[in-house]
């Protein structure tokens, strides 16, 4: 027992004498002790890590990348039985989920922060910290561009609470997908806008109902109360909103990255941006560490690829994620020319930690309409 | 062995077998599920969990429609699993029906085909425009589909029947197969009309098989999540399983367990209802030592209706939805199932102009590799499982412990019931980390097998139990009092006559093993993914051709599973003709 304990000891010890000088270690003085760990593993909840993969090893040959691809919700479970089970499963967590991630991971110190040194001055300083954002995502209001060719047909978001909409508003059941969640959440955070913009709809102010606290979960009791429709997957409601051919096509939430898909699936998705007050929200994708990450630089070496190069569209490490819909962090990547400028974005930044204080209340008061 | 436990006198060696089995159930599927419900003892988070749940503002949503509507599935599955599955067992086994291999063949696919696959087959049938994107084959004839017809209870009960009916029509089979043909030959010769042997006879014997094959069609029923998340959801009907997925999807893990809990309970009161009918009557030994041939009933002019009928179940249950998948794993897009074919999403290279440079699944190296692990686990999986299972019927029909035997028959259909996903979590609390001078599993492959070991065998046991307690105590008495060995007994007399009814149940857990997603999703081991979570991953990222091809994979291997355990059981019979 001892002879495998003393090693692993030794290791835990060098690790952390060596995560300060790691993080402030250039890529060319990382390089040669990440040759010697030869791999480096990588969590990450998207497909398009196959290609990182397949880059990350051509940019940096003898260096074995290992990537496994898993939902957000399955490898926060999994880092957290990895931690209790002493096993350092990946060395990089590249995860969406921020307020469960924040609270869940950061604070357990289950992940840790690393900004690459180089790309540093690059990123604004939300994106840097509790964890650095590689880009951003959305889930905001689309709507069929075939049926709409003029535009989104919902100019203000309490129209979707109107008897035109009624049974034709679709979306993923917000108490079985956490960024769906995170949505509503956002709606009540910003409930002054959604009074606002009431009053500009129907003209008078809102009168709450009983049991409701507030703009934003007044909006969602509506929604309900419309008939919105629930489905289990995002693809479903892109399916729903965007086949091509319907004469009154629904209306509802899903990615905006997911217009990518227009033509291998036939589809006419388009985003509503000209909406108030809002038309949904935009979140982070984090990258970190693992604290104990059996290969610590290279694990460095491999956060720093993700970021992309100094190209003006990020390079090879970054041009999986070089899409219409997602978000670069960093400024001095140019954005995509097919996409609404984040500046022009209408849709809301999440604030992870906020988010995470109320969550768990608005699930249950969805829970409470349904 | 057999001197030192004959010399420890009779309690240990009347017991033994039950005390054993006792143990291990206890660490393969007690210890794991204390440590949730332990979860959710803790003072603070666990007692308001606990209080949600059942008498909150929130209980009615949370826990008292969602478990209504779970009932109503339940037993409506059950029912018509019991009634469809049993009337193909008996056409098959009993009848001059034409074409009865067949028949037989098909009646066990429907279970290979992912309940998600049969859902979605349904929705391109029935779907109406509530979810937009045109609605389904019905509608675009014309015809307009109401909503219950398209989402909600319904359909999600006609397609867990079209899913598990197969599991009620293996197990009644099995059993109908053993019937006596004496009896039935004297009952005839004495002038028993066909309704009174039916009755009389046969339907009394094939009861163990029938409250067997009901129990695990409701168990699956109640704990499915593909089916009502698919056809419920639209029109926000809950489930319990649905409920309980979305707790740990967004975080709420304590509400999440105390679902887990609760549904057990719902489900073990009922199934111990069932285990009760079975323990009470004895008088199920039929199989005695002489190879008495099934006599078939004729069917005269009813032949060729209930042939048609026969084939009509069948076709819609199997054919239909594998026609459905393979078309959508050929279809470049989800829209237009039947038009622009391409091969690529099977055998294509990488090529960046198409499905975003996926290569098709046979140029992707994992999938060799899952290939292999998936087989090898499901064979080892389906061993182990039922060579527990049917040392635990013996158990509890051969050596009845007050307390005990009960416990061991409750223990063993407990996984049946608990959502993979809760289990699987269940055994990461446990086993994840090292106990006392035991290494930590997490992340091995022996952890995923034990898991799906302890996930199998509720059918395990259920298959074995049926067969079993029909096989006479006489025989095994006389072998026990002419001095032979517990072993001796089991290998010599036990086996042999359980065979049919073990080759059922390996089948039954093969086939799952390779299916699963729910169990397998948390534990696999990283270096090699088995097909399943191969299909998922590619799912979850919209590559839905490439997922129905890894699916139409799995399918593949199970039918020729079947099949040959169809040549093996065929073989059998001539040699008793």
């Amino acid at each position: 027992m001892y002879k495998i304990l003393a090693p692993l000891c030794a290791l835990a010890l060098a690790t952390t004498a060596h995560a300060q000088d790691l993080d402030s270690q250039s890529t060319a003085e990382l390089l040669p002790q990440a040759q010697k760990e030869a791999k480096v593993t990588v969590y990450a909840f998207t497909s398009r890590i196959g290609r990182v993969e397949k880059a990350f090893e051509t940019a940096y040959p003898g260096i074995d990348m290992v990537t496994f691809d898993m939902s957000s919700t399955e490898q926060i479970a999994r880092i957290k039985s990895e931690a209790a089970a002493g096993v350092a499963g990946a060395d990089v967590i590249y995860i969406s989920d921020a307020p469960v991630v924040l609270t869940e991971l950061l604070s357990q110190d289950l992940v840790a922060p690393y900004v690459p040194p180089r790309v540093a001055g690059d990123l604004p300083e939300h994106f840097k910290s509790p964890l650095l954002a590689q880009r951003l995502s959305t889930k905001v209001l689309m709507y069929n561009e075939e049926a709409h060719p003029d535009g989104s047909p919902v100019k203000n978001i309490w129209a979707l609470t109107t008897p035109a909409w009624k049974g034709r508003v679709i979306m993923v059941d917000p108490l079985q997908r956490g960024d769906y969640l995170d949505l509503m959440t956002e709606l009540v955070l910003k409930s002054d806008d959604m009074a606002k913009a009431y009053e500009a709809t129907f003209g008078k102010p809102i009168k709450l109902g009983a049991g409701v606290e507030n703009a934003g979960e007044q909006f969602i009791a509506d929604l309900f109360a419309n008939d919105l429709v629930l489905v289990g997957s995002t693809d479903d409601v892109n399916k729903a909103i965007g086949a091509k051919g319907q004469q009154n096509p629904p209306i509802g939430f899903t990615s905006y990255s997911d217009r990518r898909d227009n033509e291998d699936e036939g589809w006419a998705l388009q985003v509503a941006n000209d909406v108030e007050p809002s038309n949904g929200i935009v979140f982070p994708a984090f990258l970190a560490l693992n604290p104990k990450a059996a290969n610590p630089a290279a694990a460095r070496l491999a956060i720093d690829f993700m970021m992309g190069d100094e190209s003006e569209t990020g390079g090879d490490g970054f041009k999986p994620f070089y899409v219409a819909g997602d978000w670069p962090t960093r400024t001095d990547i140019a954005p995509h020319p097919d996409a609404v400028p984040l500046a022009d974005f209408k849709g809301w930044q999440i604030d992870p930690a906020k988010t995470a204080k109320i969550r768990a209340e608005v699930a249950d008061f969805i829970l409470a309409l349904q | 062995m057999t001197i030192p436990l004959r010399r420890l006198g009779s309690p240990l060696a009347r017991h033994g077998l039950t005390i054993a089995m006792a143990v291990i159930l206890i660490a393969l599927v007690a210890a794991p599920l204390v440590t949730i419900l332990i979860q959710t003892l803790q003072p603070a988070s666990g007692a308001a969990a606990w209080m949600d749940v059942l008498t909150g503002r929130l209980s009615q949503n949370l826990f008292w429609r969602p478990t209504a509507n779970t009932m109503i599935i339940g037993l409506g599955v059950a029912a018509g699993c019991v009634l469809l599955g049993g009337f193909l067992a008996w056409l098959v086994v009993m009848t001059d029906i034409p074409g009865r291999p067949a028949v037989a063949f098909m009646a066990t696919l429907p279970f290979m085909i992912p309940s998600f696959a049969t859902a979605l087959a349904w929705g391109s049938v029935f779907r109406n425009g509530r979810v937009g994107g045109g609605g389904g084959l019905l509608e675009g004839l014309g015809f307009s589909v109401p909503d219950w017809l398209s989402w909600g209870m319904v359909p999600t009960i006609i397609v867990l029947i079209a899913h598990y009916y197969a599991l009620a029509f293996t197990v009644i089979a099995a059993a109908l197969a053993t019937v006596n043909g004496d009896l039935v030959e004297a009952a005839q010769m004495t002038g028993a009309s066909r309704k009174r042997i039916l009755l009389g006879i046969v339907l009394p014997v094939v009861a163990p098989a029938i409250i067997a094959g009901g129990s695990l069609a409701f168990a699956g029923a109640v704990s499915n999540f593909a089916a009502p998340a698919l056809l419920g959801l639209p029109v926000r009907m809950q489930t319990l399983s649905t409920r309980l997925f979305g707790m740990i999807e967004i975080g709420q893990t304590e509400r999440g367990y105390v679902l887990a809990i609760l549904l057990i309970t719902i489900s073990a009161v009922f199934l111990g209802f069932g285990n009760r009918i079975l323990n009470s009557r004895r008088s199920f030994a039929t199989i005695s030592g002489k190879g008495a041939r099934p006599r078939r009933f004729s069917l005269g002019g009813a032949r060729l209706p209930l042939a048609i009928l026969a084939w009509a179940i069948c076709i819609l249950t199997t054919i239909l939805p594998i026609l459905l998948l393979l078309a959508a794993s050929l279809a470049p897009s989800s829209l237009s199932l039947f038009s622009g074919w391409s091969l690529h999403y099977w055998i294509g290279h990488s090529d960046p102009a198409f499905a975003r440079g996926q290569p098709g699944i046979f140029h992707n190296p994992q999938l060799i590799s899952a290939l292999t692990t998936t087989v090898m686990l499901g064979a080892i999986v389906a061993v182990a499982a039922n060579l527990l299972g049917i040392l635990i019927a013996v158990a509890l029909t051969r050596q009845k412990v007050p307390v005990l035997s009960n416990l061991v028959s409750q223990m063993s259909f407990l996984p049946m019931l608990l959502p993979g996903i809760a289990f699987a979590a269940a055994y990461i609390a446990l086993y994840g980390a090292p106990i006392g001078p035991l290494p930590a599993l997490y992340g091995t492959k022996l952890l995923l097998a034990l898991a799906l070991t302890a996930a199998m065998l509720p059918f395990a046991v259920q298959t074995g139990r049926a067969t079993v307690a029909q096989i006479s105590g006489d025989i095994d008495e006389a072998a026990r009092m002419t001095g032979a060995g517990f072993f001796r007994r089991l290998g010599a007399i036990t086996l042999p006559l359980a065979i049919r009814g073990l080759a059922a149940g390996l089948l039954i857990s093969f086939v799952n093993v390779i299916g699963d997603l729910a169990i397998t999703i948390l534990l696999y081991t990283p270096t090699s993914p088995m097909l399943a979570v191969l299909s998922y991953s590619y799912a979850s990222d919209g590559f839905h051709q490439f997922a129905n091809a890894v699916t139409l994979v799995i399918l593949v291997i199970s039918m020729l599973a079947t099949g040959a355990a169809t040549l093996l059981h065929g073989r059998r019979r001539q040699n008793f003709a």
